[in-house]
């Protein structure tokens, strides 16, 4: 098949570009937002109405995490170190801790069980967080490593 | 910052934003927005417009100390 030829000039292909960015953001934070409130909003019983938003969610995360790591780009401000991997470990371990211990606590009105889903929870995730984001890391200064060796 | 060399330079050819756009293969809005300085352009576009209004980078990009403060 033939490709059509591309009619943008390099300023307007920068400002696609930009709305393109904007516009994943969006989606990204968007069904991030879709799955927490379905989640709070019909329980765990909403888990399985979430499947779609999940799946879709999680390619977006991959694609933006191998996309960075294959050019060997972190974050435009975050340093790849233990300390920077432990504070967003601990951040996305506390919201997801809270968000499951409101769910628990909406389903069952129960303090005892809410404070076991926010100890378990935040613990499971902070753990998987902080392995995946060092396991990450890690790539990231191979990457960079062999960026900065390859030959001129 | 507005790009005047550039401005000055099409308007001693003769040549309008349309036409100049045209002889480059750009739009009207993006040589506009160089001008106007709202638009950084790339290497290869600053050499196609220097080629085309017969003048240098350094004639048309290049920013003197002075350009800066006369702009402010």
């Amino acid at each position: 098949m033939k490709m059509r030829k591309n009619k943008l000039d390099e300023m307007q292909e920068q400002k696609l570009l930009q709305i393109e960015h904007n516009a994943a953001w969006l989606a990204f934070w968007g069904l991030l937002v879709a799955m927490v409130v379905q989640l709070f909003l019909y329980g765990f019983e909403g888990g399985k109405h979430i499947i779609g938003e999940w799946v879709v969610f999680m390619c977006l995360a991959l694609y933006l995490v191998v996309g960075c790591l294959r050019i060997g780009v972190w974050d435009r401000k975050l340093e790849a170190n233990v300390k920077t991997n432990l504070i967003a470990s601990l951040i996305a371990g506390m919201v997801t801790g809270v968000l499951f211990a409101a769910i628990n606590y909406r389903s069952y009105r129960m303090i005892e069980g809410a404070v076991a889903n926010f100890v378990i929870n935040g613990v499971m995730v902070f753990v998987a967080c902080f392995v995946g984001l060092s396991f990450a890391a890690h790539l990231y200064k191979k990457k960079v490593e062999k960026l900065e060796k390859e030959e001129e | 910052m507005k790009n005047l060399k550039m401005k000055f330079a099409r308007m001693e050819k003769d040549i309008s934003q349309i036409e100049l756009a045209n002889r480059i293969g750009v739009t009207r809005q993006t040589i506009g927005m160089i001008e106007s300085g709202d638009y950084n352009p790339s290497l290869k576009l600053c050499v196609a417009i220097c080629k085309e209004l017969g003048k240098t980078l350094n004639d048309l990009f290049w920013e003197e100390e002075n350009d800066e403060n006369e702009e402010k």
